[in-house]
Order: structure tokens, then sequence, then C-alpha cells
């Protein structure tokens, strides 16, 4: 067994009856790292976490932290801790009695918990009037970090997130993810996020994990997972993307059923006689009045929809409707309806191969 | 909305009817206790508190009220006892026939009294076992643990089993997660569940009839006293009855009240 992670997982696998889950997950996550698992509902991402946190066990495989095999460990004996979606925050207590609840578990003296309750008060950016509050009392981020607190306060090898902020309006999200990755920064402590949000993981996670029908389909940094994905799956969930399926012929000449392709030109990944789709993000399509670019091909303006910093365009072509994005002080000069010529270049494209 | 005038005098008629229909014939046998005739007949013509008086120092009521008591008592704890599990078991687990089991569970409730307290009777005479208080306590846990457990269900299936997985989660066993959290949870709802499982039993007469055998509740000797042998204590005890629940309901809400003002008092000290 290697023991280059602070934890391992090595085929494992998770049935319910006939049904796969998990289908012989292997994984290592470093310790002091932000690892997200982002997929679609059913992905099996929650069973996953509930794997590794020991609410479920394992039909086939090993989960090794750092030099101990825990996969048959219960979930009260192992040294990590969750943050619920619900956040499961006790009603019945105030703030500081949650907090202080692993540490009363563990029998450490009331004031020494208390002290600790008032540190992690602090670190969390909550008043220390906070401590009698009741959680009724408390607004919704102010619960998140009443939450994060007390699962700090069980000082946890590994602390756990399953999708914890997926009930909080678009705002709070944004300020509390920000707020995570700044307090795992903090903490130095090793974070596993789950979630659906592909926004979310991007902003916090130093590696994403892409999960679909119970196995990984690509890890990597968010960089990578965004501008180089292995299949079409991640290319889009990762965000709006333009395929276009392309192929090489036995000299090597790329062609494309729908796309202008600029003779001589090549992509690394594309060898002779195969065949895939070329992807390229919203951002770096341009209108090709003047010429110059790889690929090329033309479509009528179909919508324009206005994102904030940004306006997406539906272009309508041969290939299907295209999307392009620009900036605000960017936009296109071509009306709705009007017919125009789009091109990109090869250095912004990605190609992925027929396998996927 | 507004209300018209005339529509506001239907309503406190209305309301005003409803109240007398359902306290006046309560409050007649208030007056009747209070009477120092031997027999009821209105209007009263001299007050006296004498026959309550005679209730209190009566051996045949204290033997009334223990053997009402007991029973309530007992069918309480058993009916909680049983509700917390059975309530657990519901609203927690998924196992096969859940719900065909809940449904035969809750089915007594809509027996008719009288039925269900012949059936047992018979069945006690099967088993051989001589009808006492004691056989009272198991006919009336019949029908009144199902509605214990309705009443801790309903709390339980509010609760998100996410606050027991946590509990676990942070370091906590299988007990310390029931004293923690469980029980602390379920608790408005056992204590309503005491609370109804005690009324019911203290008030029941059908079934009390059939099974308690030599032994005698309180509301089978008001029956048997107004059906031969009329004796003033019967709206005296029946005064008693009353006023005990009244009194239970009343501690119960002091408790609660008691509970919250400690609570606030606590948060309102920063």
């Amino acid at each position: 067994m290697d023991s280059s992670g602070l934890l391992r997982l090595r085929g494992v696998v998770k049935r319910f009856g006939t049904f796969t889950a998990l289908k012989g997950i292997d994984l290592d996550i470093a310790e002091g790292e932000f690892f997200t698992i982002v997929g679609p509902s059913g992905s099996g991402k929650s069973t996953m976490i509930r794997l590794l946190v020991g609410m479920d066990e394992v039909s086939e495989g090993e989960i090794w932290l750092r030099d101990k095999r825990i996969d048959q460990t219960p979930a009260n004996l192992r040294p990590t801790c969750m943050v619920f979606q619900s956040l499961a925050l006790f009603p019945h207590m105030t703030v500081g009695q949650n907090i202080e609840f692993p540490m009363k578990i563990r029998k450490e003296a009331p004031a020494k918990r208390r002290a600790r309750a008032e540190e992690l008060l602090d670190l969390l950016r909550l008043p220390q009037s906070y401590y009698d509050k009741r959680i009724s009392q408390c607004s919704g981020g102010e619960r998140q970090r009443v939450a994060l607190a007390r699962a700090l306060a069980f000082d946890p090898e590994i602390l756990f997130f399953d999708e914890p902020l997926s009930a909080l309006d678009y705002r709070l999200r944004k300020t509390l993810e920000k707020e995570l990755k700044d307090l795992h920064a903090r903490t130095g402590k090793t974070f596993v996020y789950i979630t659906h949000s592909l926004e979310e993981a991007m902003v916090m996670s130093d590696r994403i994990a892409i999960m679909k029908d119970g196995q990984f389909e690509q890890i990597a940094v968010a960089d990578q997972i965004y501008s180089a994905p292995v299949s079409r799956f991640v290319a889009e969930f990762m965000g709006e993307v333009n395929l276009f399926p392309l192929h090489a012929g036995a000299d090597g000449k790329i062609a494309s059923p729908t796309l202008s392709v600029r003779p001589g030109v090549e992509l690394a990944d594309l060898t002779p006689g195969h065949e895939g789709l070329l992807m390229v993000r919203p951002e770096y399509l341009r209108l090709a009045d003047g010429g110059g670019f790889d690929f090329t091909l033309s479509g009528v303006v179909h919508g324009e929809y206005a994102l904030g910093s940004r306006i997406q365009y539906e272009i309508e072509t041969e290939n299907g409707m295209v999307t392009v994005e620009k900036l605000r002080e960017d936009r296109l000069s071509a009306a709705e309806g009007q017919t125009v010529t789009l091109g990109f270049n090869a250095a912004n494209t990605h190609f992925i191969g027929d396998a996927a | 909305m507004t209300t018209s005038r005339s529509t506001r005098i239907v309503l406190y008629v209305y309301g005003i009817l409803v109240i007398a229909f359902l306290y006046l014939p309560l409050i007649s046998v208030g007056f009747a206790s209070v009477s120092q005739a031997r027999y009821l007949s209105f209007p009263i013509k001299r007050y006296s508190t004498k026959w309550y008086g005679e209730a209190l120092a009566s051996s045949t009521v204290s033997d009334l009220l223990t053997t009402s008591l007991s029973v309530a008592v007992l069918v309480t704890l058993i009916s909680v006892v049983v509700a917390f599990f059975g309530a657990l078991a519901f609203a927690r687990y998924h196992w096969r026939f859940r719900t065909t089991f809940q449904k035969l569970i809750l089915l007594p409730i809509f027996f008719p009294q009288t039925v269900l307290g012949l059936a047992l009777l018979m069945w006690f005479n099967s088993l051989g076992i001589i009808p006492s208080w004691k056989t009272a306590v198991v006919a009336h846990l019949v029908w009144i643990a199902p509605i214990a457990t309705l009443i801790v269900a309903i709390r339980a299936y509010s609760f998100d089993p996410a606050l027991e997985e946590a509990a676990r989660d942070m370091g906590a066993g299988t007990f310390t997660i029931l004293r923690e959290v469980t029980l602390p949870l379920l608790m408005p709802g056992l204590v309503s569940a005491g609370l109804f499982a005690f009324l019911l039993s203290w008030g029941n007469f059908p079934l009390s009839l059939f099974t308690t055998g030599a032994d005698s509740t309180l509301p089978e000797w008001l029956y048997a006293k107004m059906v031969s042998g009329y004796s003033p204590l019967v709206p005296t005890l029946g005064v008693m009855s009353v006023v005990g629940s009244f009194v239970l309901i009343l501690a119960a809400f002091a408790v609660a009240w008691l509970v919250r003002a400690n609570r606030d008092a606590k948060v309102a000290q920063d």
C-alpha cells in the first residue's frame, strides 16, 4: 500500500441491492488539500461522502486514513467530521452548546470548552454574544458559520461538506464560498467538499473530481477541467461550450462537416484516421469579417441575453445553436436576424478524442 | 376583510350558544355538588361543602381514586414507552410491511370501545385471567397506546434524522445520542402523549366497565350510582374528577412555561 495521500480509496464499490452506486473508486487526497467532488444528482457523490464519514458501509474495497484502514470503523470512532446539507444544528441547544457538543462528548472540562467555543466564534467572525443565542434566532449565513465552528471544535483530520451552501441565496453563497476558501487557508485542514455546482467547485477547490454514474470522469485542477475536459460530459458539465465534429484523413488533413478549416491547421491530439469533437468555450469566438482564423462558420444571430458583466449570443448555424459570449464593452456589432461569420483559433480549442 | 355589524352579532350569538351547550351541563354538576340537599334539584336552596368533606373522609372514595389513579398512571407510563419506540420505528426505519403494520396498530382506535371491552373480557376469560384493575390497564393500553404512538410519531416524523447522524459523526455513541439529541427533541411529543394517555384513561368508562372485574374506577362508580342508589357524592366526585384533569393540564402548561421562561432568561443575560 503506497502512502502518498492522507485519504486513500482503493477499489471502493457500493451496491444497493442490484444497483451499483459506486463502481470501483480509486482516489488519493493529499493533506491540506481542498478537494471537491462535483456531479449531477444520482452520480454517486452523496453515497461516496456517506462511505467516507462512515454512515454507510462499503460493499468492496478499502479506505485508508494515513496508515489506518478505516472502512470498517463506525462513524463515531472516525477522526473525521461532516457539515451536513441541512447543517443538522441541534435546535434544542444554544449556539454555544452546539459548538461545544463534540468537546462535551470527549468529556472536556466546561471552562476549556467555553474558551475554545469563544475562539471559534472569533474565527468564524460571529460576535461573542451569539454564544447564548438560540439556533432559531440565527440567519442562514450565521447558521452556516455555527455548523462550521462545531465541526472545527471536533478538530477532525478531514472536514467533509455535503452541499452545505445549496439552500442559500446567490449573494450569500458567493460570500460564503470565499469565506470557506479563506477558512481552509487559515486552518490548514483537509477539506473534502461535495456539490452539484461547478461554480462553487471552481471558486474554492485545489482539485476537482467530476463524477458520473458512480465513477470519476476526470480529476484535475479547476483550470484544466475547464480548458481541457476529457469527455463531452465534462465539457458540457463545466459550463457553456460549443462542440464541433472533426476528423483527420489518412493524410492528416483536418475536415469538419460544419466548420471551414484553414488549410495546414494542426491539432496536437488529432492523429490521422481519427475523429472526435473540437471544443471551444463561448468567450473565444470572434466575428471573422477580416478572416485570419483557423476555423470559421457562419450563422444567423438568433438571440441576445444579458448576463451582467457579459452578453451571451445564440447563433443558429449548421452545427446547431452556437453560443458566443462577449464582455459588455465588446458587444457584437450585429443585430438579431443578421448573418455573421464566426471564427476561432486552434490555440483556444481542446480536442476530445473519439473514445469519449 | 371587514365583518358587518349583523354578521358579527350572529357570530357572537353562535359562539355563546356553543359554549353554553358545552359547559352548562358541567357547571350544573358543579352547582349540584355544593347543594346541601340529598337529591338533585334546582334551584339550590342551601349551599354547602359538606359533601366534599364526606368525600374526602370516605374510604370508598379513596379506594376509587386509588384504582383510577393506578390504572391511569400505569397506562401513561407504558403508553409513553411504547409510543417512543413505536414512533421511532415508524419514522426512522424502513422495513417491510411497515405501513400495513402502522395501519393495523391504529385500527383499535376506530373500534367501538364497548366491543373492544367485551372482546378483551372474553379473551381474559378464555386465558383464565380474573379481571381486576390490572386487566383494565391492558384494556386501556390497547386503545390508548396507539393514540400515544400517533402523537409521538407526528413529532418524530418532523425531526431531521441528520441530527442523530451528526451527533454520531461527532463521536457520540448510541446511548449518548438518545440522551442528548433524540429524547430532548421528542420530549414535547412525549409529554403531550403522556397527558393524553392519562386523561383518556382517567375518564374512560366503556373499557373499564368490561375489564375491571370486582374493582371499580371513578367513572364506573359514578355510572353505577346514577343507575341505582344515587348518592350526593356523585356530583362531588364528578367535579373532583374534572378538577383533577384540569390541574394536570395546567401543571403541564406551567412546566412548559417555566422551561421557556428559563431559556429566555438565559438568552436575555447578554
